[in-house]
């Protein structure tokens, strides 16, 4: 009964550590299994998590699209030169190639009076009352496309291009984008603050099904406790079952934004026949995936680790 | 192996369930705690399994002093006893294999070592044909056995036992005795709180006896023992 024969009893250190991550396997599968046991909790509890993820990884989505698109209008910045009425054709043209061979200019494009009419005869439905007008009201229209380059260069050279005597009217229409990225980095703001309480509320979720996890094994954890576990060997299958929580309900969230997203991508093609453009729908690429799972999966272990704190600690023999 | 200076035992109600209790159990002894209900044979047995903590005096187990012991270390001491409760306290929701072998798991053995302990457990208690069954299914004199083995499993230097004929017939209860002369005959001290004063006279070994928490008799007292040095 000397200290000695109870040290040579116990397994070598080796042992003890594949035996403690054994036991992390064995908690780990022995959570998983409970949930499977009790499928109806689980699958609610999983349920609610994924709906409540879902939304924030929705408005993501939909911001990720808005800024594609938007993208494609920064690169897109026109100037458009109207000119005055009394210049020729003919003018304008020398004109257009004088101003393709200047300085930060990308690309030059002509469109005549007699064009312009035609155009706003045949899209602006107008076409009858246009057809009254003894003259054509429109101007000879050169739309100059810049370089590639910060708003100072395009000013300076929307500047250069007003200055110009031909031209009446030079346009850069860049107030309506400032508005749009206004708008989006309010709606970026609010997903953030969306995300935060909606993580908070996955927090809340996950800690209460845990804790009622506690209390349905409340002897367990007594005789365990008598018979010599550790803090942390009981902690560890009520941390793994949050976990599970977490990273089902990652999954359920990540299929309910990609169903939404397949439910509306077909009348959003429709609208991109509309409008003649090839706009694509972005969905989650790999990396959001695995950031929404991971995430979602450290909510599930922020949330049954919270619960534990609170509750395991009360639970001691009597 | 337990060592008692003066303990005192009060519950925060004010009920005082040990009064200046002293008492000396040696390393490989045996013996009966034994008193009327209510008389601190449980409290007693709290006291060493670490549940309680006494009001004053002092209790040792193993030279290790019980009364300001860290939380970190209270699991580690607990290895070293086996108790066995008279509601036995099996987990149902698993086979009798899974609970006895649930000591060893907890202190980090080797699956081929804890299945081959826990077998030899179970057929120490006559039970290896029933490793599979779940609890429920077995009877009180079965699911009592299955607590012993469990308390015995991981070989501790100690075992407790409250009442664990409690609920039992008198041929079940002298069976369940004997396992735990056996267990002490192979060297490890036990400490058993049982009324059952007709089976202690017949198994012959120490007692002590409490009376509204006080030491009315322990054929302990005389006996000289020596601990041997602490765990850890």
């Amino acid at each position: 009964m000397a200290g000695s024969n109870v040290r040579r009893d116990r397994p070598a250190t080796s042992n003890r550590i594949s035996a403690y991550l054994l036991h992390h396997l064995k908690s780990l599968l022995f959570s998983l299994d409970k949930i499977y046991q009790a499928p109806t909790t689980t699958i609610m509890t999983v349920a609610v998590i994924g709906i409540t993820l879902s939304l924030p990884g929705g408005f993501y989505l939909f911001l990720k699209n808005i800024d594609a698109i938007s993208g494609d209008f920064r690169s897109s910045s026109q100037i458009s030169l109207y000119l005055d009425l009394n210049i020729s054709e003919k003018q304008a043209r020398t004109l257009e190639k004088q101003i393709a061979t200047t300085a930060n200019v990308a690309s030059t494009r002509f469109i005549s009076r007699e064009a312009s009419l035609e155009e706003f005869r045949q899209n602006s439905g107008f076409g009858k009352s246009i057809d009254t007008l003894s003259s054509n009201p429109l101007p000879h229209t050169i739309i100059v496309e810049p370089v590639e380059a910060d708003t100072f260069t395009v000013r300076n050279l929307l500047n250069s291009l007003q200055a110009m005597p031909e031209v009446e009217i030079a346009k850069l229409d860049t107030e309506w984008l400032e508005r749009l990225y206004t708008i989006i980095e309010i709606a970026k703001r609010s997903v953030i603050i969306i995300t935060i309480l909606f993580a908070f509320a996955v927090l809340l979720i996950i800690g209460n099904t845990i804790r009622l996890d506690i209390q349905n094994r409340y002897q367990e954890i007594i005789v365990t406790k008598l018979i010599g576990a550790t803090d942390a060997f009981i902690r560890r299958p009520f941390l793994y079952g949050g976990v599970w929580y977490g990273l089902l309900g990652g999954i359920i969230s990540w299929l309910i934004v990609e169903i939404g997203y397949l439910a509306i991508s077909g009348p959003l093609e429709r609208l991109n026949l509309l409008y003649q453009s090839d706009m694509n729908l972005i969905t989650f690429s790999f990396h959001d995936f695995i950031i929404l799972i991971t995430s979602s999966t450290l909510l599930g272990l922020a949330g049954s680790w919270i619960a534990v704190a609170r509750h395991l600690n009360q639970i001691e023999p009597t | 192996m337990i060592e008692f200076h003066n303990v005192t035992k009060r519950y925060e109600s004010g009920y005082q369930a040990l009064s200046n209790v002293s008492l000396k159990l040696g390393d490989g002894q045996m013996a009966f705690l034994t008193g009327h209900s209510g008389a601190g044979k449980s409290t007693l047995l709290k006291i060493i399994a670490l549940i309680e903590k006494p009001t004053r005096g002092q209790a040792l187990l193993n030279r290790i002093n019980l009364n300001n012991l860290a939380r970190h270390r209270i699991p580690y001491i607990r290895r070293n006893i086996g108790i066995i409760f008279q509601d036995h306290q099996l987990l149902f929701d698993r086979p009798v294999f899974d609970n006895v072998a649930l000591p060893l798991q907890i202190q980090g053995y080797r699956p081929q070592e804890i299945a081959k302990r826990t077998r030899a457990a179970l057929d120490k208690v006559g039970l290896l044909g029933k490793e599979k069954s779940l609890p429920i299914t077995l009877s009180g004199g079965e699911q009592q056995r299955v607590g012993i083995a469990r308390a015995v499993v991981h070989k501790p230097m100690l075992l407790l036992a409250d009442e664990p004929t409690g609920n039992l017939d008198p041929v079940l209860s002298r069976e369940i005795m004997e396992i735990f002369v056996d267990f002490n005959q192979v060297g490890v001290t036990v400490l058993v709180a049982s009324h059952d004063l007709g089976l202690i006279e017949e198994l012959d070994k120490p007692r002590i006896t409490l009376n509204n928490g006080q030491l009315i008799l322990n054929d302990l007292a005389d006996t000289d023992q020596e601990a041997t040095s602490g765990w850890k």
